[in-house]
């Protein structure tokens, strides 16, 4: 429990060993400490003592009655005994009243085998209830396409509906009825509609609430459980596979494991099928005559080697570049920007942490000098206060969600929504409605609503003491371009008055330790470089930057973003996140790996596509990326890629780039191979394989080696570990698994410059407010679900039968206006198109916006217009600016 | 004394030279009696009113201690939440005939008939699947069982809701 205090010890003594526990902790949990397991069906230690299934009864010296040990806490002297007669006896007549009315089904209840009740039944009761009466039987109900309930094995203990409001904060579940008659409902007539994270499945301690995916298809001791980390948001949510017969079964995660704690979100619970679907690659193909066949490797390997290789000496090494997924794991990463770099010899790659990610590494490297976070996960937990900037972050990162959840719900932080996002009830939960400062912007007003913030930090003098003293002239020189911007210019654009901001900035620099969150609303939107550079500031300003706990956290979208940062496989970085044009770091890289790097011009994604178009760029290795399906079509990508003379693709399945394939090497997904993922924070996590690979896959580094080894320039490998030896002698400190590091410090010496001259070269672009838009255009926004991560999800056959398609979600406001209803046709039109699609109403969203989710359809993205950051080459294609008529 | 030895040693020899009972059978003209409790092969059973017994609950997979039985199973089409065995094969060359699958069954839905000719000259035809068990079942056990939700006077003993089953009358009541 979070709130005991833990100062002070207590001596308790509970069946007869007597041990020193924290005060406050309760008596349950001093018995686990001390070895004794009592057991509980309504205890979690995630939740509340609720004491309602009165199983976990022990006598406690000098009071009256037996007393439940999940609500009573430990004293100094008490006595407690768990096992004597008179326990055992409460606890057969508890288990008597439960099986009045539980159904003897475990042979065909999925939870037979790891059930806590028949566990239990078996311990006390060997002869089943003395009850003959009929048993409760609720008529079936349909609950939902993924969740399945048999109230009839129900035993009410409400963790369930507990862990979905106090956890979750969802709130979709409530008890209805009294009694042994109590069922678990949704809430309204229709089925459950909630962000099926999974949970009241994972935490029903019977079989009442099960996963409709694995529904019968298992017994819980043929799986075999393989601990891995999850492969879909930046969060590095670590969970355990269970496969059958190399498939996969079911996915959990562990109470106490990895930094989510036995959480889950519904990506991560339910989209394990994507690993395992029918239309993974199974075999190489090259491409005969316009027509893709199958070939065996060794065929597929030599056409890839001797083309690369006739290109490389005819038009240099500069006219092949490299493209791979941050969904690869590290050591794929790490070798694919060798094999680049070494065997090809170019510095064109790049990842699609360009998509990004990068914006934030290149601010935290340009002011603090650390490509990671100089805060951890947990400093979430412990911060005063937390503003949140573009992060929709119960969509985009469910866990890091949570975290901020407890913190205000349980911890008392304070928290600042800057998010375009409406403080309504609905279906899944929403951090504008714990927020005790919301600024609701529209997606393309998060700079104007950063620089709101930076003015009244500046105008209300909340400037740290010690800042003013050494860096007067970065003060002032901010001063002056806020000063140069009015509040009502900062109105007109976000709709917010001064005072809100003021309030804000106050809680902001009032609290000890105060975190900002970074999302891809500001780092994928037009000048989220500047933005993020921005809350660096605020960071500065408020004398934040170099204090303990906290700290700017840019939210990584894809799992290993972060990963492919720190494994070098973009082009301006080398392994471990160092500047590719630094000497020093080019010498002693040149050492390690014994060959000279490559002195060509760096090509990120964008430059790629560029010389493509121009015919410079001749062949293209794709990993694992998708910028047919990811850029829209504004930005030329069908034509650069047409333009290639060669393209190679490691896919698990036939998406629109690989389509375009000379040859494709079909590849393992993260579910089969080894490695390991870096989360968000920086942390490196193990993947493991659970599965054999399917058909012919291989692992994205056994592709690479082997083709390296065709064209004379080997990088042989013994094993994944191998290669990550290399990297951590080449990193230290990379890839050590087990207990986090502490987050790196800012570095005092890369402030120092920044504060004396680094801010000043794009300071009058990042202090401008953005234009506005006209009055009856709306702004269109795609964004990620709460239920998809990029298009990988779109496989996993749990998350498309809770999410099938994507529809346009508008204001309700909105919606009367133009005359709309929900499921209305809508056509959406600007100057690079029109198109058609379906309306849903949501009061989620801000007046004036419109969101689409981006996993689906193709055809919504000829609405957006690819403009490039000048500084980091990133690529803005999130927000478009339309008109909405109703289709006839 | 050696004499009086060997003299009783032989007369069971003449005992039995003179009352000659024949021990071999001639075998397939004559059949040994098989005693009440004989094992055989093994067989899935049906209700009496053609539906199978079987709930696919793996729990004779995983008591068997020579890996004969697989099962594999799904929730019947169109009757929700009922679970069937999708897939169940036994590999007849492994059986040890212990019949401890038998005993673990729950809902009795495997039986040991006293059929023992089973020679095949292909150990292939020994694999035996669902409709093979479940025909060897009809033709050795023709009477059977009612099923399980009117056996029990308490019908949610399975948890088996069908049609019409009596409420608690605290539930009518609400």
């Amino acid at each position: 429990m979070s709130e005991h205090t833990t100062t002070g010890m207590v001596t308790v003594t509970i069946d007869d060993v007597t041990a020193s526990v924290p005060k406050g902790t309760l008596v349950i949990e001093a018995a686990r400490q001390l070895g004794v397991m009592i057991p509980h069906f309504c205890y979690h230690p995630k939740l509340a003592p609720d004491a309602n299934c009165r199983m976990c009864l022990v006598e406690i010296e000098k009071m009256p009655r037996l007393q439940t040990s999940c609500s009573t806490q430990v004293t100094e002297g008490m006595v407690v005994r768990s096992s004597v007669p008179t326990v055992k006896q409460a606890r057969k007549s508890v288990l008597d009243f439960i099986l009045a009315n539980h159904p003897l089904d475990c042979p065909v209840c999925d939870q037979g085998g790891r059930c806590d009740l028949q566990d239990f039944s078996h311990e006390y009761t060997a002869s089943g209830t003395k009850f003959v009466e009929l048993k409760r039987v609720f008529q079936k109900e349909y609950f939902s396409p993924v969740i399945e309930t048999q109230m009839n094995r129900c035993v009410q203990c409400l963790r369930c509906v507990r862990y979905c409001d106090e956890v979750m904060d969802v709130r979709a579940l409530a008890p209805a009825g009294r009694g042994t008659l109590t069922k678990i409902k949704s809430f309204g007539v229709h089925e459950l509609d909630c962000e099926f994270c999974g949970g009241c499945v994972q935490i029903c301690p019977v079989g009442a609430i099960t996963s409709r995916l694995s529904m019968y298809e298992f017994r819980p001791w043929m799986l075999k459980r393989t601990e891995s980390t999850c492969g879909y948001c930046g969060d590095g949510c670590q969970m355990t596979f269970q496969a059958k017969d190399n498939d996969l079964i079911e996915v959990n995660s562990t109470l106490g494991v990895g930094r989510n704690n036995g959480d889950l979100c519904s990506r991560g619970y339910f989209g394990y099928h994507a690993n395992v679907h029918e239309d993974r690659l199974q075999s190489p193909m090259i491409r005969c005559d316009g027509e893709l066949v199958e070939v065996p490797w060794e065929e597929a390997l030599a056409v890839v080697a001797e083309k690369l290789t006739a290109i490389k000496s005819a038009n240099g090494a500069d006219a092949i570049g490299g493209l791979i997924a941050s969904r690869c794991t590290n050591e794929d990463l790490y070798l694919f920007q060798k094999f680049m770099r070494v065997v090809i010899g170019t510095n064109q790659l790049d990842s699609s942490a360009r998509y990004g990610h990068m914006n934030g590494i290149h601010a935290l490297q340009r002011v603090q000098g650390t490509h990671r976070w100089s805060m951890s996960f947990d400093d979430l937990l412990s911060a005063n206060a937390i503003l949140t900037v573009g992060t929709n972050l119960t969509e985009t990162n469910p866990i890091t969600a949570l975290k901020v959840k407890e913190a205000v719900k349980r911890r008392g932080a304070e928290l600042i929504t800057v998010e375009a996002l409406e403080p309504a009830i609905g279906t899944i939960s929403n951090i504008a409605l714990l927020s005790t400062h919301h600024l609701p912007l529209a997606p393309d007003q998060f700079a104007s609503g950063t620089i709101g913030l930076l003015k009244a930090v500046i105008q209300e003098n909340l400037v740290d003491a010690e800042l003013v003293a050494h860096a007067k002239d970065y003060i002032d020189a901010i001063k002056k371009q806020v000063d140069a911007i009015s509040w009502t210019d900062i109105e007109a654009r976000t709709g917010l008055t001064a005072e809100i901001f003021q309030d804000s900035a106050k809680v902001f620099t009032r609290a000890e330790r105060a975190v900002i969150l970074v999302g891809q609303g500001v780092l994928r939107s037009q000048g989220g470089y500047g933005m993020t550079l921005n809350l660096m500031d605020l960071l500065v300003l408020t004398g934040k930057l170099n204090r303990i706990g906290c700290g700017l956290a840019p939210l990584a979208e894809e799992n290993n973003d972060q990963g492919s940062v720190e494994m070098g496989a973009v082009s301006e970085l080398l392994p471990g996140g160092k500047d590719c044009r630094s000497r020093e770091a080019q010498q002693s890289l040149e050492a390690a790996w014994g060959c000279s790097l490559p002195s060509g011009e760096e090509g990120t994604l964008m430059d790629m596509l560029g010389k493509a178009k121009r015919g410079i760029l001749k062949a293209m290795i794709i990993v694992g990326e998708n910028p047919i399906g990811s850029l829209p079509p504004d930005s030329g990508i069908e034509d650069a890629i047409g333009k290639l003379e060669f393209l190679v693709c490691q896919e698990l399945f036939l998406t629109d780039t690989a389509k375009r394939a000379d040859v494709i090497f079909p590849a393992c997904s993260y579910a089969e191979k080894d490695g390991t993922f870096t989360s968000t924070e920086g942390h490196t996590q193990a993947v493991r394989k659970a599965i054999e690979p399917l058909g012919e896959s291989r692992p994205d580094w056994e592709i690479l080696s082997a083709l390296s080894v065709m064209m004379d320039h080997p990088l042989e490998y013994e094993s994944v570990k191998a290669i990550g030896k290399e990297m951590r002698d080449l990193m230290p400190g990379t890839r050590t698994l087990g207990p986090s590091p502490l987050p790196p410090r800012p570095c005092l010496d890369t402030l120092t410059q920044y504060l004396q001259e680094g801010y000043q070269d794009t300071l009058a672009t990042r202090y401008c407010l953005p234009g506005m838009k006209a009055t009856h255009t709306f702004v269109l926004n795609v964004g990620q679900s709460i239920f998809h991560s990029g298009k990988f999800s779109t496989r996993a056959k749990g998350l498309i039968q809770i999410q099938s398609q994507g529809v346009l979600s508008m204001h309700p406001e909105d919606a009367e206006r133009l005359g709309l209803a929900c499921g209305d046709g809508v056509c959406l039109e600007n100057q690079l198109g029109q198109v058609k699609t379906t309306v849903k109403l949501s009061d989620r969203i801000p007046c004036g916006v419109l969101f689409f989710p981006e996993h689906f359809d193709q055809d919504i993205q000829r609405l957006f217009a690819v403009s490039v950051d000048n500084d980091t080459h990133v690529p803005y294609f999130k927000c478009a600016h339309v008109e909405v008529s109703k289709a006839s | 004394m050696t004499f009086y030895e060997l003299a009783m040693g032989m007369k069971v020899t003449l005992r039995h030279l003179l009352h000659y009972r024949p021990i071999t059978l001639q075998y397939p003209h004559e059949k040994r009696l098989l005693p009440e409790n004989y094992r055989g092969m093994l067989a899935l059973l049906r209700y009496d009113d053609g539906t199978e017994k079987c709930v696919g609950c793996d729990l004779c997979e995983a008591v068997c201690p020579s890996r004969v039985i697989r099962v594999i199973s799904a929730e019947v089409p169109n009757e929700p939440i009922k679970r069937y065995a999708k897939e169940y094969d036994m590999d007849m060359t492994r059986c040890l005939f212990c019949g401890l699958c038998v005993q673990a069954c729950p809902v009795d839905a495997l039986g040991m008939t006293r059929e023992y000719e089973w020679a095949v000259y292909n150990k292939r035809n020994l694999h035996l699947n669902k409709e093979q068990l479940l025909a060897i079942g009809d033709r050795s056990f023709p009477n059977r069982e009612k099923r399980l939700e009117f056996q029990h006077p308490n019908v949610a003993f399975f948890n088996l809701p069908f049609p019409g089953q009596p409420l608690k009358e605290s539930q009518t009541l609400t």
